[in-house]
């Protein structure tokens, strides 16, 4: 077969076999716009520049950083295969202008632009070949992924946190290809996890009861509605969506929230307790009251440690996910004129006060009981297509047609790849393994738990094309292409409409690529860039995470934990659905807050924990983008301080794109205040002393003064205008190139100040998670391209996010090593 | 195996097993379950490693006397009561835990992944991760062979934090102690719940005739696997095979569980209560569920190879119910001031208590013709001493148990300058029936414990 070679200006070349229109397509595309610079012939100058700020520092002899400048060829940038990445590193250095570094004379501003925009073009035009990267051709479905793939194979959620172990992580995200391993322990748990699953979708009505528990956080302050999924007039307790397996009786069990001795709360007073399915009320149960009544009877034994010892209520409830909610009625306003101290949840005061109102500790769920059968519910819909007829022949030819229609949709979906008669014959083998054990639903069951192992469906697989060369291009084929483009935007397996264009070969046909990009960005399942995105590249998981000190912020309760994931949660989502600028994460005057951020923020006339848009403006501008959002303020901090050298690093890896390099061995930490007797000292006295060291002084001269311009936010994100030490706050500072700063508004316009920078940064992080695997020094021509389209389109996200999917790491493959 | 799966809150699931679950296997349900009846006269010994992060204060750690003649310093003195089955090793080193040349930082992770391996890992954020085989897998490998699970492999923190590892090493490095091979790390689990189930089951019905019924579909599915997962792996390039062949080794790993299973399944468990809830709230309420977990395990010869890493070295776990606000790896760079070095300390005995609960409980539980602490080979140290420098040498390592008759205790051991951290492992290994060559940087078996 012929080699087809194509030389373009942006894919100098691409040589490979057959399929020549769809390449010729894909070929076009990739090299459609072009270089926003003309090839600017100055190298003289260039070669001028680096010399003089450079090579004094990176040359053969002194060779710092292990980077020499000296004897590269300036005349042929880029075209020596072995100097790509050294020059690579260059332009990352010069257009951060975290090179030279601070304090060394440096070039102009225009003189920056020019060396950088020069050497970016000659590297991008060339590129001898266009690599493509090898994205590993085996890649497991992370925890969050599969969860997602169960959703939307069988329309059932399911908590994979109890049922899978968390994975492991690199670059920063955890769907990085080469770190998803596998061991027994996992394996295990993913036979098992079949087996529930499957279970669970098709429903068993043999199932023995079992027992969930779902707990109230014990910092949840329980003084008003907790939850937009509790009744108006409600206060504290929880909403907890449940996958009830199959039609019957369950019973749920309350326990209240008690002191740390053990003690119910608040039994003075007679509290109503409401049991609601799907809104409506099932049972109101009651605690507490006077002791006797008006004659004098006694109306309840003394039970302040047993009140909630047969608080359970039995209800018929029909398979399927619904709402279960236990809630006290508000007395608030009957009750209105006793003023009871108030004690932040966290201390020590509060562990032991009994006078507070009593709270929901947590609700066991048991069952089912006297169970009348599967039920209707939304998997049993999406699994069963069908029905063979009644009084058909076990196992036989109606059902077979039948189980081979199921099986046929299921495997489809499950694979992301047409099904071949042998998948199909091994699924049915399963289906007959159970029906000789059940009825038909049984047998269609055990098909299922065999679907859910099958390594077809536990990891994505990514195939050379017969005779690939070594080492040589290729376009991945449309399957692969759909189950990238799902994963990366959707954390989940293609729907029916990505899988039939997959299957006719229709995805890189003119416009589709685009409209498919369109049409998931614009799906609910686009939720997941928020969740696994933005939840890892903002480090947002860590809100579940951190443990502030609770004597230091004995008010970060539970309810303000949340708020604060659930702000950022809001914004990023916003951010996309709107299809706003990149930029805007840094400047955005819009906001999220219920009553207790918006308490936490200072900003008046919010009431109830209902989350509502507000517009950041006069005083609370520092609060714009990301940098003002106490989630992202409290990762970066420490249990009892804010650390300025933790925001910086954050910064530098996550907005900038420069990341610092480790401290060098035997640094000493910061030394801490104690109770020596010494007055406390101000973290930026602490580390002005830290920075008298040479060894430490080159990177914190760059790291800290992104981190000291957010020091009015403490470390959990409240404004202050005093440090812990009782000094006044100085934000003031100069970045690594000379801009002045002096809190989070100048520090976010300083960072947009060359804003393809930021932009930068945001496509590597997005193309990092997009592809699973690590951007390299090769995929950054692919980059520029993408941030240099995405200008013209004002750097929106659909912009960014089409021009990965348009890129050629995410189109091509580079074939096998030789 | 009767599991009913009873709705008890984590309280009385901890009592629920101290008083349901003794008696009747103390009354020679152990030894009906257990390999060991039925194979030699001398019991098998049980190799158990357990790791602390981030250093110790050495002074309240290491006593004062060598020999036989010592005190417990104020660290290590909960473990007092058994002290004639406590030795404590001073001493070892650990050259892979140095950096290489212009390597930098990183002193934790390879902390951690040289602990049991003695191989310096590689230094990379991700594709092409590298330590070595570890000692507890080499154990496991053979005396892991009787028992359904060859090892089990536990924890306390998540492993869930961003940007908590050193950088340029991948989060795999620190996140487990465990190799089954150089190239094949094993996740740690921390949830109570899902110990359980890995060592029990997770069904409702567990009568001998649904367990037999339940290794017949599980045999099904594992035999079709087999098959697919091999043809799947010859469609991709050798080099490409990595991920595929792990998976089918855990397939054929679970195939001899299943075997195990099926010739055990006429074996009568007394009830258990199945831990519910999630993570308990505080260090020493998960520490001690966990304990009481693998007790459980040992109890029932479902494993005699456990590894618990109690913390996770750059661990930022506060202990406010200690009065201990400050993170812990903040505080182990003290910079010697006798504030947070008091802090450090009481963090470390903290961790021993639990440690020593644990300890407590297997001299409680009788097992052959001792206690479950007579036949036990434990290991608990860190690979750090001093972690505001981040020394690897002088290790803080304890042994503790009776190795069925092969170990010795009631002693402090002072070893020579630079003898490896390795050396004592070979002769664990040694103890525990595992005599193997070389482990990692290893010169040879220690001498000191050579004389039982």
């Amino acid at each position: 077969m012929a080699y087809r070679c194509f030389r373009t200006r942006i894919v100098p070349l691409v040589c490979t076999r057959g399929v020549p229109a769809v390449l010729a397509w894909a070929l076009l595309a990739l090299a459609a716009g072009g270089p926003g610079a003309a090839l600017a012939q100055s190298t003289q100058d260039d070669r001028a520049l680096l010399t003089r700020y450079c090579v004094g520092c990176h040359n053969d002899r002194t060779l710092t950083a292990g980077v020499s400048l000296q004897g590269v060829d300036f005349d042929r940038v880029g075209e020596h295969a072995g100097e790509v990445e050294l020059w690579e590193k260059v332009i990352r250095k010069l257009r951060t202008r975290a090179m030279p570094p601070a304090g060394r004379p440096r070039p102009s501003e225009a003189q920056y632009e020019g060396v950088v925009a020069r050497l970016e073009t000659a590297i991008d035009a060339a590129a001898a070949d266009p690599n493509p990267g090898r994205r590993p051709a085996v890649h497991r479905l992370n925890r969050a992924e599969y969860a997602n793939a169960i959703r939307d194979l069988l329309a059932l959620d399911v908590d994979t946190r109890a049922l899978l172990p968390a994975d492991d992580s690199g670059y920063g995200f955890d769907n990085i290809a080469d770190v998803l391993s596998v061991s027994p322990m996992l394996t295990e748990r993913y036979l098992s996890a079949a087996r529930k699953i499957s279970r669970l979708a098709v429903g068993d009505p043999n199932l023995a009861p079992s027992t969930e528990i779902f707990t109230v956080d014990k910092y949840l302050k329980q003084d008003a509605r907790v939850s937009d999924d509790l009744p108006f007039g409600s206060r504290g307790g929880l909403a907890v969506r449940h996958t009830f397996p199959v039609d019957g009786e369950y019973v749920v069990r309350i326990y209240l929230a008690r002191t740390y001795d053990g003690r119910l709360r608040g039994l003075a007073n007679r509290h109503e307790l409401e049991v609601r399915l799907d809104g409506a009320l099932v049972e109101t149960l009651t605690v507490g009251g006077p002791l006797l009544d008006a004659s004098g009877a006694e109306q309840r034994r003394d039970y302040r440690n047993s009140a909630d010892d047969a608080q359970e209520v039995r209800f018929t409830v029909p398979a399927g996910p619904h709402m279960l909610a236990v809630t006290f009625v508000d007395q608030a306003a009957v009750l209105e004129g006793m003023r009871r101290p108030h004690y932040a949840v966290t201390s020590y005061e509060y562990a032991g006060d009994q006078s507070h109102d009593p709270g929901i500790g947590r609700i066991e769920l048991r069952g089912p009981y006297n169970v009348t059968g599967r039920g209707d519910t939304p998997s049993r819909r999406a699994i069963f297509s069908c029905r063979p007829p009644a009084g058909a022949v076990p196992s036989g030819p109606e059902e077979v047609a039948c189980a081979r229609e199921i099986l046929g949709a299921l495997g489809r979906r499950a694979f992301r790849r047409p099904l071949d008669g042998g998948d199909l014959d091994m699924l049915l083998r399963f289906f007959h393994l159970g029906r000789e054990g059940g009825d038909f639903d049984a047998g269609i069951e055990m098909a299922l738990r065999r679907v859910l192992v099958s390594p077809d469906f536990l990891f994505r697989r990514e195939r050379d094309p017969e005779g690939a060369a070594p080492g040589a291009p290729y376009l991945v084929g449309e399957h692969e292409l759909a189950a990238r483009l799902s994963f990366f935007l959707w954390s989940s397996i293609p729907d029916d409409e990505l899988l039939d264009l997959a299957d006719r070969g229709a995805l890189r046909e003119p416009g589709v690529l685009e409209a498919q990009v369109e049409r998931m960005l614009a799906d609910p399942r686009a939720a997941s860039l928020v969740d696994n995105f933005g939840g890892q590249w903002l480090y947002l998981r860590n809100m579940a995470l951190v443990a502030p000190d609770p004597y230091a912020f004995a008010d970060f309760d539970a309810n303000l934990r949340e708020a604060m994931a659930r702000e950022m949660e809001l914004f990023l989502d916003r951010q996309i659905r709107r299809d706003r600028s990149v930029l805007e994460l840094l400047t955005s005057d819009e906001t999220f807050v219920n009553q207790r951020l918006a308490e936490h923020y200072g900003i008046s006339n919010v009431y109830g924990n209902h989350f509502r848009p507000v517009v950041l403006e006069g005083g609370l501008s520092p609060r714009r983008g990301l940098l003002g959002k106490g989630s992202l303020l409290t990762v970066t901090s420490y249990a009892h301080r804010t650390s300025p050298v933790v925001r910086g690093k954050w910064l530098l890896e996550n907005i900038l794109g420069s990341p610092p390099p480790p401290p060098p061995a035997d640094v000493p930490a910061l030394a801490e205040n104690d109770d020596s007797g010494e007055p406390p000292r101000s973290v930026r006295e602490r580390l002005e002393v830290h920075r008298e060291n040479p060894a430490c002084a080159g990177c914190h001269r760059v790291m800290d003064p992104l981190g000291f311009a957010l020091e009015n936010f403490d470390a959990i994100g409240r404004w202050r205008t005093l440090t812990e030490a009782g000094t006044p706050v100085d934000a003031a500072g100069e970045l690594a190139d000379g801009t002045p700063v002096d809190g989070p508004e100048s520090l976010a316009a300083a960072l947009l100040k060359r804003p393809e920078s930021f932009v930068t940064t945001v496509t590597e992080k997005l193309m990092t998670y997009g592809l699973g695997r690590g951007v390299e020094y090769y995929d950054a021509p692919a980059v520029r391209r993408v941030v240099r389209e995405a200008a013209d389109d004002d750097y929106r996200w659909s912009a960014i996010v089409a021009g990965i999917a348009r890129s050629v790491p995410f189109q091509l493959r580079r074939g096998p090593a030789s | 195996m009767i599991i009913t799966k009873m709705a008890l809150p984590r309280r009385t699931f901890l009592r629920g097993v101290g008083a349901t679950l003794a008696l009747p296997l103390l009354d020679g349900m152990v030894p009906a379950l257990s390999a060991m009846r039925n194979t030699a006269a001398r019991p098998q010994a049980r190799l158990y490693v357990g790791y602390v992060p981030n250093g110790v204060i050495m002074d309240q750690w290491t006593p004062a006397a060598e020999g036989r003649d010592f005190i417990l310093p104020q660290t290590l003195a909960p473990l007092a009561p058994f002290q004639d089955q406590v030795t404590v090793v001073s001493g070892l080193e650990s050259e892979p835990m140095f950096p290489l040349p212009g390597e930098g930082t990183g002193d934790h992770v390879r902390a951690a992944s040289a602990f049991l391996t003695g191989v310096h890992p590689k230094k990379t954020e991700g594709p092409d991760i590298r330590g070595g085989t570890s000692m507890d897998q080499i154990a496991a490998a053979k005396i892991g062979q009787d028992t359904q699970l060859t090892s089990l492999e536990l924890a306390l923190d998540p492993n869930e934090l961003i940007g908590a590892c050193e950088a340029g090493w991948s989060c795999a490095y620190a996140n487990t102690l465990s190799w089954r091979n150089p190239t094949t790390p094993l996740p740690m689990e921390n949830q109570p719940r899902a110990v359980f189930e890995r060592l029990f089951g997770d069904t409702d019905d567990t009568s001998q005739a649904a367990r037999l019924a339940r290794i017949r579909e599980d045999r099904s599915i594992l035999d079709s696997l087999v098959h697919e997962v091999d043809s799947f792996r010859h469609t991709l390039a050798p080099a490409d095979r990595d991920k595929v062949n792990q998976y089918l080794d855990a397939i054929r790993d679970i195939e001899r569980r299943i075997r195990l299973a099926e010739l055990q399944s006429h074996v009568e468990l007394p009830e258990l209560a199945r831990p519910t809830g999630g993570i308990p709230d505080t260090f020493a309420e998960h520490a001690r569920l966990m304990f009481d977990l693998q007790l459980l395990a040992l109890q029932t010869d479902m494993t005699r190879v456990i590894t618990f890493m109690m913390s996770r070295e750059v661990s930022p776990r506060t202990y406010p119910e200690l009065g201990i606000p400050d993170p812990h790896h903040g505080l182990s760079h003290h910079q010697n001031r006798p504030v947070q070095m008091e802090k450090l300390a009481k963090l470390n005995r903290h961790h021993i208590e639990q440690f020593a609960y644990f300890v407590g409980r297997l001299a409680e539980t009788p097992d052959g013709d001792g206690s479950l602490l007579d036949h036990m080979m434990m290991l608990y140290g860190c690979g750090i001493s001093d972690g505001n420098q981040h020394l690897h040498m002088n290790l803080p390592i304890l042994l503790v148990g009776g190795s069925a008759g092969r170990m010795r205790g009631g002693r402090h051991v002072r070893v020579a300058d630079e003898t490896p951290l390795t050396n004592l492992q070979l002769s664990l290994l040694d103890k525990v029936g595992v005599p193997t060559e070389k482990l990692g940087d290893s010169t040879g078996q220690l001498k000191h414990l050579s004389d039982v």
